[in-house]
C-alpha cells in the first residue's frame, strides 16, 4: 500500500498557508518558498488556440503511437493514437488528451502521448504548464521531461523531471520527480503536493519547474514545494543537457495501477497552455 | 465539540410496529446554538449526540443495535454494533432501524454524511443512507448494496443537494438482511456530516439519464423512475445514489398535455407532445420523458354483439355471456412484444383491450383446451385503427400435443390471417374462422397458446371461444338402443324387442293435429309424431301394470321445447311426467309408475303425449 508522504517543512499545505498570507496582509511572502519574480524570457509556448478537433501543432509537437515496450514500461494499459478523438484542440484555448475505455489495436484503453522531441529541448530555464487533470482510479496523467540524449544513452542515464504526475484514485495529491542513475523506477527522488480539500481536476493549476545547473525547483501555483540540489542527489546529476516535454494521460500502470468498474470513462487532461523560459 | 460524554440512559421496547430506542445525553452549555435550527454535524463519533433517538423498523430484530465498548475505530470509546440475524430468527427477518432527532438539524452546509464501518466477514448491505425520519421522509438519501468486509473502511454519502436539508431529522438509518441466509455483525463508527471540497463533480438523473419516449392518453399516469445523484468522492470513484424525487424540481414542457407532480408522477391531461425534464439545485439532470400522447382513448361506444351460441356447444375464454375456463395469461410479456393489455368495461360489457400490439402471447397452459369437438373459433375485435388492405390481424392457436407440455416434438400450431373486408374500423368484428381452417393445427385436444398478431396496434377483444356450429340432423341417424329387459318381464306398447299389446291404435283420432307415422330409422321401426300438439294412444285391452315398477321410452328430438307423457285410467284419470327435451340423440328413460299417481295402475288404457316439435319415439314398454 502506497503511503502518502507526510509533508516536510516546504511541503507544508499550500491553502492554509496562502490564506494565512492573504489574511495577515502586511506580512511579506515567504523568502524561500515564495521566490521573487525573476526577469524570465520566453523562448517557447503553446497557447492550443487552434480550432476545435485540430491536431497538436506538428512544428512542435510529435505524436507516440502505440503500447511501446512493455506498456511503456509501466505495463500501461491504454493504446496511443494520434487520433484528434484522443488528442485535439477544443476550440477554447486549450489541449485535451482524452483517455477512454474502448477496444483499440488489442488494448482496453486509448489516450495520447506527444513530445516536442527533435522540436524543442531546452537546457535550464522555467517549464509550466497550466492544465486541469483527469481523475479515477487508473489513471494517470503527467507533465514531465527526458533528456534529449536518450537516443544515445538509454533510461535512466538520460535522465527524466517530472514536474507533474497524479493517481486518479488520489486526484488531490500532485508528485515532482527526478529519474536518474541510481534514483530510478520505484526509488525516485520524489515529493507530493497535496490539496487538504481540494483536487486537481476541478480547477486549472499551473504546474512549473525551475531549472539551473545547480538545483531544481517544483510549484504548484507557483508555491515552491521542493526544491532538489545537485548535492541531494544520491547518484549522479544528469541535468546539465536539453530536455524535451511530454504530455499524455496513461491508463494502468505499475505508478497507479488498475482502473476499475467504477472509473468514469472517458477522462480528459485539460491543457491551457505550455510554456518555457530562459 | 463535545464528543465523549454522551451516555445511553436506556432504552425500551413499546408494542407496535417498531421499538423505539431513547438515548439521552449530557449537554455541554457551550454547545448551545443561537441557530433556529442546529447544524451540529456529529451523529456517532464516540456515542451518540444530542437529542438523537433510534426506532427500528418493523419486522426488524428490535435488539439488532448495540453500542460496543470493545470493537471501535481506533480505540475509541465506542462503536455501533449491529447483529444480522439468522434466516427464519423469530425474532425479526433483518437488522434495521433509523436515527432521528425530535429537532430538525440544518445540514446545508455539508455535502457528505460519511461513516467508518467493518463487519465480521464480507457483506453488501442492503441500504444505507439518511433522511428517514419515520415520517414523510422527504429527503431520504440511501446506497443500496454497500460493500465491507473486516477491515475499517470509511464510506461516503454524498448530499444531491444540501440545500433541501435546513430541517433534517433523519440522520442515519440502515437495513440489512442474512447473507446466504446467515447472520452476522457489522459495526459503524464516526458517523458525521461533513463538507469535503474533494467531492466534485456532482450530477442528478432521471429514467437513469435515459431519453425515453412513450406513447400515452389522456387519463395516464406515468411514474418517473431511475432517480439517481451522482458524485464523484476523494477516491476518484464516483458514487450514486437513490435520492427522493423532492430533491429534484420536475417540469413539463408542454402542460396542457401534461402535468408532473413534485414526487415525479406525470398526467397525462391532452393531445400532443410534452417532455419531461428535472432538475436538481441548479443542475439540469440527465435523462427526459418524451410524451407523444394521443389524446382521449378511442374506444367502442357499444358493447360486442352478445353471443347467440348455446352455452353447452361452446368453449369459452373470455365472454360475460359464458363461464369462462381458467386462462393464466392475457399477456405473456414475451420478449420484443409490446403489447399492454387492459380490462376495461364497454356497456358495461367486459372487454380486454391490447395497446401498442405488435403481437400478444394469450397462455392456458396450466389447463389446455380439448377442442376436438368444436367446429370454429369466434372473437369479437374493435379497432380504432385503420383496416385497409393489406393491413391484417392474425390469429395463431398452439397445441402442446400429447406430452401436454411446451416443446417435445408434438407441438402443432397454425396461424389465420384476416384482412379487409373482414376487418373493419370502428365498429365490432366478429370472426368465426372454421377451426379446419388451421390446416397445420393437426390436434386440439391440447391448445395452450393463442397469439393475437398483425396491423393493429389498438384492439378490444372479446367474446373469445370455441364452438360447435353443427346443426342437430332433424332426424335419428341411427335406432333407438334395443330395450335388455327379459320379455318375461315386460308389457309392451310399441316395440321391436316385444310381444306388443294387440290391436292398440296408435293414432286414434281425439282431434289432434299431430301427424303419426310409422318410419325406418337405421332398419328399425320407429314411432313419429310431426307438429305434435297433442297425440293418444289407445291400448287394444285394459292393462293391469300394478306388479311393474316403470315405464320406459325411447324418445329423440331436435326441436322440441315441451314433451310430457301421461297415463290414464278410466274417469279418466290422468296424471303427465315431463320430459327433457330437446335430447341429445337418443333418450333412453325409465319412469317411475309412482310418478303417475293417482292415476289406477290396474287399469290403464290409453297413453298420451303433448307438447311440441318433432317427436321419434320407440320401445314404448311397462316393465
Amino acid at each position: 500500500m502506497k503511503i502518502t508522504n507526510k509533508p516536510t517543512n516546504i511541503q507544508a499545505y499550500a491553502i492554509t498557508l496562502l490564506l494565512a498570507i492573504t489574511l495577515w496582509g502586511g506580512c511579506k511572502p515567504d523568502d524561500f518558498q515564495k521566490l521573487d519574480k525573476r526577469n524570465w524570457v520566453l523562448t517557447w509556448s503553446d497557447e492550443f488556440n487552434g480550432l476545435a478537433e485540430e491536431l497538436p501543432d506538428t512544428s512542435k509537437w510529435n505524436f507516440n503511437v502505440g503500447t511501446g515496450s512493455g506498456g511503456w514500461g509501466n505495463q500501461e494499459l491504454q493504446y496511443y493514437t494520434d487520433r484528434s478523438k484522443n488528442a485535439s484542440m477544443d476550440g477554447e484555448g486549450n489541449l485535451v488528451i482524452t483517455a477512454y475505455r474502448e477496444s483499440y489495436a488489442g488494448s482496453p484503453f486509448t489516450s495520447a502521448r506527444i513530445n516536442t522531441q527533435g522540436l524543442f529541448e531546452q537546457k535550464y530555464g522555467r517549464f509550466e504548464a497550466r492544465l486541469k487533470t483527469p481523475y479515477g482510479p487508473g489513471l494517470w496523467p503527467a507533465f514531465w521531461m527526458l533528456g534529449s540524449t536518450i537516443t544515445t544513452e538509454p533510461w535512466p542515464q538520460c535522465g527524466e523531471i517530472d514536474i507533474m504526475e497524479l493517481r486518479g484514485q488520489q486526484p488531490n495529491i500532485i508528485n515532482g520527480t527526478l529519474h536518474g542513475p541510481g534514483y530510478s523506477g520505484g526509488n525516485p527522488i520524489s515529493q507530493s503536493y497535496a490539496m487538504p480539500d481540494n483536487r486537481f481536476d476541478t480547477e486549472y493549476h499551473l504546474f512549473a519547474v525551475e531549472w539551473d545547473e545547480e538545483k531544481i525547483d517544483f510549484f504548484v501555483d507557483d508555491y515552491l514545494y521542493q526544491r532538489i540540489e545537485r548535492d541531494d542527489v544520491s547518484g549522479e546529476w544528469v541535468y546539465d543537457n536539453p530536455f524535451f516535454i511530454i504530455l499524455n494521460v496513461a491508463v494502468g500502470g505499475n505508478y497507479v495501477g488498475f482502473p476499475t468498474e467504477q472509473t468514469p470513462f472517458p477522462q480528459k487532461m485539460i491543457i491551457d497552455y505550455v510554456r518555457v523560459y530562459q | 465539540m463535545n464528543k465523549s460524554t454522551f451516555n445511553i440512559l436506556g432504552w425500551f421496547v413499546p408494542a407496535g410496529i417498531f421499538a423505539l430506542l431513547l438515548f439521552g445525553c449530557e449537554r455541554d452549555i457551550t454547545d448551545l446554538d443561537t441557530a433556529t435550527y442546529p447544524t451540529n454535524p456529529e451523529v456517532f463519533i464516540n456515542g451518540f449526540s444530542g437529542g438523537l433517538n433510534y426506532a427500528a423498523f418493523g419486522g426488524s430484530v428490535p435488539t439488532a443495535f448495540n453500542v460496543d465498548n470493545e470493537v471501535t475505530l481506533n480505540n475509541s470509546a465506542a462503536a455501533m454494533r449491529f447483529e444480522v440475524p439468522d434466516y427464519n430468527d423469530p425474532r425479526g427477518a433483518y437488522a434495521g432501524g433509523t436515527y432521528f432527532t425530535g429537532v430538525g438539524r440544518d445540514l446545508s452546509g455539508y455535502n457528505a454524511l460519511t461513516f467508518w464501518a467493518k463487519a465480521s466477514k464480507d457483506a453488501s448491505l442492503d441500504v444505507v443512507g439518511f433522511g428517514n425520519d419515520l415520517g414523510a421522509n422527504r429527503y431520504t438519501v440511501s446506497i443500496n448494496g454497500l460493500n465491507v468486509n473486516t477491515n475499517w473502511k470509511q464510506y461516503i454519502i454524498p448530499i444531491p443537494d444540501p440545500s433541501k436539508l435546513n430541517t433534517e431529522r433523519g440522520m442515519f438509518f440502515y437495513s440489512e438482511g442474512p447473507e446466504d441466509e446467515k447472520g452476522y455483525t457489522f459495526w459503524i463508527d464516526e458517523v458525521k456530516f461533513e463538507k469535503l471540497g474533494t467531492i466534485t463533480k456532482p450530477t442528478a438523473a432521471i429514467l437513469n439519464g435515459q431519453d425515453n419516449t412513450v406513447t400515452a392518453e389522456i387519463g395516464e399516469n406515468i411514474t418517473l423512475t431511475g432517480l439517481t445523484a451522482t458524485a464523484n468522492l476523494p477516491s476518484g470513484v464516483d458514487q450514486s445514489v437513490n435520492p427522493t424525487p423532492y430533491y429534484y424540481t420536475f417540469t413539463s414542457s408542454n402542460t396542457s398535455v401534461a402535468t408532473v407532480s413534485e414526487t415525479g408522477i406525470v398526467t397525462i391531461v391532452g393531445a400532443g407532445d410534452a417532455i419531461i425534464t428535472a432538475q436538481m439545485g441548479n443542475t439540469a439532470a440527465s435523462g427526459s420523458l418524451t410524451i407523444n400522447s394521443v389524446g382521449a382513448a378511442i374506444q367502442p361506444s357499444a358493447a360486442a354483439p352478445t353471443p347467440t351460441v348455446d352455452a353447452s356447444k361452446v368453449i369459452s375464454m373470455f365472454s360475460n355471456a359464458y363461464t369462462n375456463v381458467p386462462v393464466d395469461t392475457w399477456n405473456t410479456r414475451w420478449l420484443y412484444s409490446t403489447a399492454e393489455e387492459f380490462y376495461v368495461q364497454i356497456a358495461g360489457d367486459d372487454v380486454i383491450r391490447y395497446r401498442n400490439l405488435n403481437f400478444v402471447g394469450i397462455e392456458f397452459t396450466s389447463q389446455t383446451i380439448d377442442a376436438t369437438n368444436m367446429t370454429h373459433f369466434h372473437l369479437d375485435i374493435w379497432t380504432p385503427d385503420p383496416t385497409n388492405a393489406p393491413k391484417n390481424f392474425k390469429v395463431q392457436l398452439v397445441d402442446f400435443g400429447a406430452n401436454n407440455t411446451y416443446g417435445g416434438g408434438d407441438d402443432v400450431s397454425h396461424e389465420i390471417t384476416i384482412t379487409a373486408p373482414v376487418l373493419a374500423t370502428q365498429s365490432w368484428v366478429s370472426i368465426n374462422i372454421p377451426l379446419s381452417n388451421f390446416s397445420g393445427l393437426t390436434s386440439r385436444a391440447h391448445l395452450a397458446q393463442l397469439v393475437l398478431s398483425g396491423d393493429l396496434p389498438n384492439v378490444y377483444l372479446d367474446n373469445v371461444y370455441f364452438y360447435n356450429s353443427a346443426t342437430p340432423p332433424a332426424v335419428p341417424t341411427t335406432a333407438a338402443p334395443t330395450p335388455t329387459d327379459s320379455p318375461a318381464n315386460v308389457i309392451s306398447v310399441f316395440s321391436n324387442a316385444f310381444t306388443n299389446i294387440p290391436a292398440t291404435d296408435l293414432n286414434p283420432n281425439w282431434g289432434q293435429g299431430t301427424v303419426v307415422t310409422q318410419v325406418a330409422i337405421a332398419g328399425n321401426n320407429t314411432l313419429k309424431y310431426a307438429g305434435l300438439n297433442y297425440q293418444g294412444i289407445q291400448l287394444g285391452s285394459n292393462q293391469n301394470i300394478s306388479t311393474k315398477q316403470f315405464l320406459h321410452l325411447d324418445y329423440w328430438t331436435a326441436n322440441s321445447s315441451s314433451l310430457k307423457v301421461y297415463l290414464i285410467s278410466p274417469g279418466p284419470i290422468e296424471t303427465p311426467y315431463t320430459l327433457t327435451v330437446p335430447s341429445t340423440g337418443w333418450a333412453s328413460i325409465d319412469i317411475p309408475l309412482s310418478s303417475f299417481a293417482p292415476v289406477d295402475l290396474s287399469n290403464i288404457i290409453q297413453l298420451k303425449f303433448d307438447g311440441n316439435g318433432d317427436i321419434y319415439l320407440d320401445n314404448i314398454y311397462f316393465k
